[in-house]
């Protein structure tokens, strides 16, 4: 489903350049859970917003479901991150002043659908991440941080993309919710037909994951 | 919920900064209004005034001033060309002379001289050795058995009140006299005719003539009802100043051709006469007018950016803000025009709820703002027609007084004008403000890469 090759994102830092991601290539199956490891520095983030095509690489291509997504211009990327691509963040990332139905409705009123479709998918999307009833109806600010990460990951859902990309999605948790966090991917990944590939710098939870792939300076170690 | 009830309910999303957002711009908006509205009502006041003071122009020989001054008068040939004259639709001519009620006429003066009349004698007398009565006296003294002079109009326009220096002309006996006439005819004021017991019909004796009354008039005032009118020629001849003339009044078709009349006539005569309009005396007065108009635009431009500068700054300290949320709807599969059209719609929000504020706020501060300015200009209208070395005060009374009392009167009643035009502009201009101000910060943002914005916190 995923295939990255000769990977690499350059910055510029001072005088010199640095490798972020450093000619990495790796495959990932379509409907699995799998997680990159490595620690604060190793280029995981970017490598997550290259897959995610919210940056540009420097060279090499990316393979999502046989789409060269390195190529597209800049309005075929809002068509692929709003059909293809699910994102869940380390910090929610929910927009404050909405409800967490209406948090979940706004990717797919971005998919054009009628209000009364938008409202029924997100609320099946909340149930089954386990926010039902009164708490959907609830801003952030009103959830608890486990709660605000399943209504990001209904989000996520929303549009039922191909691949999710979670960012530290237990990185703001306690271990207990984090777990919880954790068996829901891995549930939905089989559920929902979506790949789900989760950064992480905890090798408890990197190891739950089918594949795993350790990044250091930017490369792929064993 | 859409991307327009997004940016609705954005608007709102602080409620301190919102409030204190609303209340800068509607104060913006609120005094933009009132300049507005301070210029729109200055400019019909002005209108107004002009229209009221009328569109005649003076002309009078050069150096003269009614009995005053030296010089050579007009003629008859003076008036000919001026009547031909493109936008000229009437000219009256006039002739004065003071008859002396010894010698030029058996008529006695109705005005008793008082300080200022006995004043004038005694000047006269001390430099020409003679009273104005045509008696000896002594030396630096009044005589005692002094008398006004009768003043004689000749005309050949009774209808002019400015050229009969007269504040209205009213017929109380008789008829008027056919003014192309040259028949020793003459009109008499009505304070001369109870002195001298004259009624239609009556004769007197001027410049050694017999002159037969025709009517009796009130002009309203006592200094005109205490003089004699004539036909222009008749004046002329009695008087020996047959084809003269010292004041030429021009009519012309509208007030916008005064100036070029005016200056055609300036052109014409040269350096023989002294050419004034109505329009010059009114400028005086309407000078602090126009200053209010001009402090209005100023005012107005500066509420305007103003307003402008603050929307703006604000949709980019709030653009700048939300940063990391713009990523987030990028990445979820938001547009750039979609991020756009939501900060228009928050900065739009913002903007009409300001206006709708700050034009309520306008309209109820409107009057006493335009009142404090009217009050002081009115003062500094006061004074600049005082102080002006350059007023003539002298044969332009009447017009003077007409021209000053129109413009007192109209800044008395100086108010605002609401106009739904006016609202409607300003609206536009307030929506206008509002997307540009929004559209250019979020636009700038959204071309930026999510990965970028994201990173950026």
């Amino acid at each position: 489903m995923l295939k990255v090759k000769n990977l690499v994102k350059e910055f510029q830092s001072g005088d010199h350049k640095v490798k972020a991601v450093d000619n990495i290539s790796f495959e990932i199956p379509r409907s699995e859970f799998s997680t990159i490891i490595g620690k604060s520095g190793s280029g995981k983030s970017t490598l997550l917003s290259l897959l995610g095509a919210l940056d540009k690489p420097t060279s090499g291509s990316i393979l999502v479901d046989g789409q060269e997504i390195t190529k597209m211009g800049d309005s075929k990327l809002i068509g692929y991150r709003r059909d293809k691509i699910g994102f869940v963040f380390q910090n929610y990332n929910l927009i404050p002043n909405l409800s967490a139905l209406d948090n979940v409705m706004v990717p797919l009123e971005f998919a054009h659908l009628s209000h009364a479709e938008q409202k029924k998918r997100a609320v099946h999307l909340l149930d089954q991440v386990g926010i039902s009833g009164d708490k959907q109806k609830r801003k952030p600010s009103r959830l608890s941080g486990g709660e605000q990460q399943r209504v990001s990951i209904a989000r996520a859902l929303a549009n039922k993309p191909k691949l999710i990309l979670a960012d530290e999605p237990t990185g703001n948790l306690d271990s207990a919710t984090g777990q919880l966090i954790v068996n829901l991917l891995k549930n939905l990944a089989k559920t929902e037909d979506t790949t789900i590939i989760a950064v992480t710098h905890d090798e408890a939870i990197a190891h739950q994951a089918a594949i795993t792939l350790h990044l250091k300076d930017g490369k792929l170690v064993k | 919920m859409g991307i327009i009830s997004r940016g609705i309910k954005n608007a709102f999303r602080n409620g301190i900064r919102t409030t204190s957002i609303i209340f800068i711009l509607a104060v913006s908006v609120s005094m933009a209004l009132v300049m507005l509205m301070a210029m729109k009502t200055v400019q019909q006041k002005i209108a107004s005034v002009k229209s009221s003071i009328g569109n005649s122009i003076t002309v009078a020989p050069a150096g003269v001033r009614g009995f005053e001054g030296g010089g050579t008068l007009l003629t008859d040939q003076n008036a000919t060309d001026i009547k031909a004259m493109a936008h000229v639709t009437g000219v009256v001519e006039t002739i004065t002379d003071r008859m002396q009620t010894t010698q030029d006429t058996n008529l006695a003066s109705p005005v008793t001289p008082g300080s200022f009349g006995n004043r004038q004698a005694q000047r006269t007398q001390s430099q020409y050795g003679e009273s104005s009565s045509g008696r000896q006296s002594a030396s630096g003294q009044a005589p005692a058995n002094f008398t006004m002079p009768i003043q004689m109009i000749g005309t050949s326009d009774l209808n002019s009140l400015a050229a009969l220096n007269a504040s209205s002309f009213n017929i109380t006996a008789g008829a008027k006299f056919d003014t192309s006439s040259s028949a020793n005819v003459a009109m008499v004021g009505k304070d001369v005719a109870t002195k001298n017991s004259l009624s239609t019909g009556s004769t007197f004796t001027a410049y050694g003539q017999t002159v037969t009354v025709s009517g009796i008039f009130d002009a309203g005032n006592t200094f005109a009802n205490a003089m004699i009118l004539m036909p222009l020629k008749t004046a002329q001849t009695l008087s020996s100043q047959t084809g003269q003339t010292n004041s030429i009044i021009v009519q012309t078709d509208s007030i916008d051709s005064v100036s070029s009349v005016q200056s055609a006539i300036k052109t014409k005569l040269g350096d023989a006469a002294d050419v004034t309009s109505a329009q010059d005396t009114s400028n005086e007065a309407i000078a602090p007018l126009q200053n209010i108009k001009t402090i209005s635009m100023y005012s107005l431009i500066g509420s305007l950016v103003a307003g402008a500068i603050i929307i703006f700054l604000t949709m980019l300290m709030i653009v700048r803000e939300r940063r990391r949320e713009i990523g987030v709807l990028k990445a979820i599969g938001s547009s750039n025009v979609g991020i756009v059209v939501m900060f228009m719609t928050e900065s739009l929000v913002l903007t009409l709820i300001s206006s709708i504020i700050g034009a309520i706020a306008g309209l109820i501060f409107s009057n006493p703002i335009l009142n404090v300015l009217v009050t002081n200009s009115e003062s500094a209208s006061n004074s600049a027609m005082m102080n002006n070395p350059n007023h003539d005060h002298g044969a332009m009374i009447a017009r003077f007084a007409q021209a000053g009392a129109g413009v007192q009167n109209a800044m008395r009643n100086l108010h605002a004008v609401v106009g739904w035009d006016l609202l409607l502009y300003g609206l536009a201009a307030a929506i206008a403000i509002a997307i540009i101000g929004s559209a250019v910060p979020s636009f700038f943002i959204a071309k930026i890469r999510p990965a970028e914005v994201m990173r950026a916190d």
